[in-house]
């Protein structure tokens, strides 16, 4: 699904991504772990083509995503609230996102009722935009927004931040449901070792830039990360 | 004691505010741009009784000035609720600690009162008083007249702070007192009740009477109590701000028809609506559509076309160059989502081009009623909405690729140049000056006909090729794109 070629990306000679050579498969849940600045943020939106790369290219498909569009097809994300429109309501962003992909509101309704036991009755119908939010809540929004587009590369960044314990076990359910389809490449980044470990099939570990460990997910990979991140 | 901290750290904040920037000849602009706003009030305080005789010849200026005291008032109060802002959130911070609510709420109050339009009354009555009244009635007299307007510049702000807080719908407000304005004018002028010539004898009889000023300075007071107490018991900051909930949700449904563009159209439109700031660029787009009647008039009688020209610009492509230039910036907040979406470049650029024509065409079919006044302002009307559409969408299209500075829509609209560079200044001249130039020219070589034929040229050869310049604008975009999402993300 995505191939990255000796990408690197430095901001004031310090390298923010450096990745020789990276494949993401079809059928993969992808895990993205690493301390705060291993440019994990980074590298979701070279990943999107919202930084232009230093050197070295990303693919998709087999086309580069910094000089063709049609990967916007199949691709959706969330990385943070600068990928919602806030003086929407969350049922007109919904639309808007729906319609981008040839969805009529009928389609976005279904969808929406799907995901009722994820909003927990506190996102939609309350006549409020997005702005007005908290931000566990606006969370919910881009990630069923991103997952409303069906996609088959998935890129959410932390998206267990903010969540309240009820909806963090949901998405969790989630993740492994949309796992089971196996036409979808599903990259998740997260500080939380536990459910990077339960949910991904496969786990990078990102420090300065660099993918310094690429290992199957599970238990074994549970007790790798905790000596890892173990602090001296 | 507490409330100089207070002060201080508003000061602060405005010294600090990211949107200030740190260029210097920014500053320096603006300095010059509010000096002479002030000077020029001043100057109307000081010329207005010389000014006065002329314009009502024959009488006492004194009078006249007192006449219209209480349109100021009502006309004031109209202004105010359109443009003066509650200063609720400033407290926030200070709810928590340990300060006294008392302490709070005079915070609360002088900080409301520190704003332009409480300080520009001054500028007015100050020299007015000075010049005609103490020669008139001597020094204690007038100065109990100062008090007695003073009280009223009061009064007027607590009332619309009070009203602010007590309804959610200022516009409901604003429309009766628009009503309640023209109703007392036109009952004046149609002779059944002389409400000028009221408000001219309590204000005499004030003059006259100094020490009456008392009841002045009592009714502000009273409206002073009645807002601080009010104040006083709704001291939460949820009860203190704007509701969340949306009144009226206006989805543009029609546009739905119109396919991805039609989304993107209406997504502006949302942005425009709900937004203070753009909000307040359709309000000038459509004061501006009036500027006709205050200048076209002098330049049909001196025949000047080519004025005439540039007012017909500005007239009908004003919310092409001030929404232009921030054409993408307005969506800095979610840009990052706005290039990850799943549409191209070309259908986004063709949709701005389209939200701007538009506009500018509901814009051009407002001014058609000019054709009223003279018919040749509809040929020339007609060549300036051409230009507009047909070459200037595109050059603010291209220019505001060169944007790269985050804008916080939240922020009010007026006086407020975040995102304002040098740049942006010479383009606006560019646009609106260039073709008033060439039309000069062109009017004064070929003749006028030839001048209005050839900017109409202009306008419908950019129309005709508008699909091939928008792939080109496309690929410009293309090239500033990253530059444009790392700008925007420094908030």
């Amino acid at each position: 699904m995505i191939t990255v070629q000796n990408l690197i990306k430095t901001y004031n000679g310090i390298a923010a991504a450096d990745i020789e050579a990276l494949e993401l498969h079809a059928g993969e849940v992808v895990g993205l772990v690493g301390n705060n600045g291993a440019g994990k943020t980074t590298f979701f939106r070279l990943l999107l083509d919202l930084i232009r790369t230093d050197k070295g290219a990303i693919f998709s498909k087999g086309m580069p995503v910094s000089s063709t569009e049609k990967w916007k097809n199949y691709t959706a994300a969330y990385i943070d609230e600068g990928f919602l429109i806030d003086y929407l309501t969350p049922e007109e962003y919904f639309y808007f996102a729906g319609k981008l992909n040839n969805q009529s509101k009928a389609d976005v309704d279904a969808v929406l009722l799907h995901y009722q036991d994820f909003f927990d009755d506190s996102i939609l119908n309350k006549q409020k935009f997005i702005r007005d939010y908290s931000r566990g809540n606006q969370s919910k929004i881009g990630i069923v927004a991103a997952l409303l587009c069906k996609p088959e590369f998935l890129i959410l960044d932390e998206p267990f931040a903010n969540l309240d314990p009820s909806t963090k076990l949901r998405l969790l359910t989630m993740i492994k449901e949309m796992a089971a389809d196996k036409r979808m490449c599903i990259f998740i980044s997260s500080h939380d070792i536990n459910h990077v470990s339960e949910v991904c099939t496969r786990i990078l570990l990102m420090e300065k830039g660099k993918i310094i460990k690429d290992i199957a997910g599970g238990d074994a990979a549970y007790g790798e990360m905790v000596e890892y991140f173990r602090v001296k | 004691m507490m409330l100089s901290v207070f002060l201080r750290h508003q000061w602060m904040a405005f010294r600090r505010r990211s949107s200030a920037g740190n260029s210097m000849a920014m500053h320096i602009i603006l300095g010059i741009f509010y000096f002479l706003i002030f000077a020029e009030i001043a100057g109307l305080g000081i010329l207005l009784p010389f000014i006065l005789p002329e314009l009502a010849p024959g009488k006492d200026p004194a009078i006249v000035f007192c006449s219209y005291i209480i349109y100021y008032f009502l006309i004031g109060l109209l202004v105010r609720l359109q443009f003066q802002e509650l200063p609720s959130l400033s407290i926030q911070p200070y709810l928590a600690l340990n300060i006294r609510r008392k302490r709070l709420l005079r915070f609360l109050n002088v900080r409301s009162l520190l704003h332009i339009i409480n300080v520009l009354p001054f500028f007015v009555f100050i020299p007015f008083t000075i010049v005609i009244f103490v020669p008139q009635y001597g020094l204690v007299s007038s100065g109990c007249f100062l008090i007695a307007l003073f009280a009223l510049v009061a009064s007027n702000h607590f009332l619309n702070m009070y009203v602010k807080r007590k309804s959610v719908s200022n516009s409901r407000w604003f429309f009766v007192l628009l009503l309640l304005i023209v109703l007392l004018k036109s009952l004046d002028y149609f002779k059944f009740l002389p409400i000028e010539k009221i408000s001219a004898e309590v204000f005499i009889y004030l003059l006259e009477h100094p020490l009456h000023c008392i009841f002045f300075v009592a009714a502000a007071w009273l409206i002073f109590l009645l807002h601080n107490n009010y104040l006083r018991s709704h001291l939460y900051i949820e009860e203190l701000l704007p509701e969340g909930k949306i009144k009226t949700a206006n989805t543009f449904s029609l546009l739905n028809r119109f396919g991805d563009t039609g989304e993107m159209i209406a997504l502006d439109l949302k942005l425009i609506v709900r937004n203070k700031r753009p909000r307040n660029l359709i309000i000038c787009s459509a004061v501006i559509l009036f500027y006709g009647l205050l200048f076209y008039p002098q330049y049909l009688h001196t025949g000047n076309y080519s004025m005439l020209f540039l007012f017909a610009l500005l007239i009908t492509g004003l919310f092409v160059s001030n929404y232009g230039q921030f054409l993408f910036a307005w969506q800095s907040s979610h840009f990052d989502g706005m290039m990850s979406y799943n549409f191209n470049v070309q259908q986004y650029i063709r949709s701005k081009f389209l939200l701007l024509s538009t506009v500018c065409s509901l814009q051009f079919i407002f001014a058609g009623l000019y054709g009223f006044m003279d018919w040749i302002l509809l040929p020339i009307q007609l060549a300036a909405f051409l230009y507009s559409i047909g070459v200037n969408t595109f050059l603010v299209i291209y220019a505001a690729t060169f944007n790269y500075k985050y804008l916080d829509l939240g922020k009010t609209g007026r006086m407020n140049f975040q995102g304002v560079g040098a740049i942006h200044w010479l383009q606006s001249l560019f646009i609106s000056l260039g073709p008033a130039l060439l039309f000069f020219l062109l009017q004064k070589f070929a003749g006028l006909w030839f001048a209005i034929l050839l900017i109409c040229c202009l306008g419908i050869a950019g129309l005709l090729f508008n699909q091939k310049i928008i792939g080109w604008l496309a690929a410009q975009f293309m090239l500033r794109k990253y530059k444009m999402l790392e700008g925007f993300r420094q908030r």
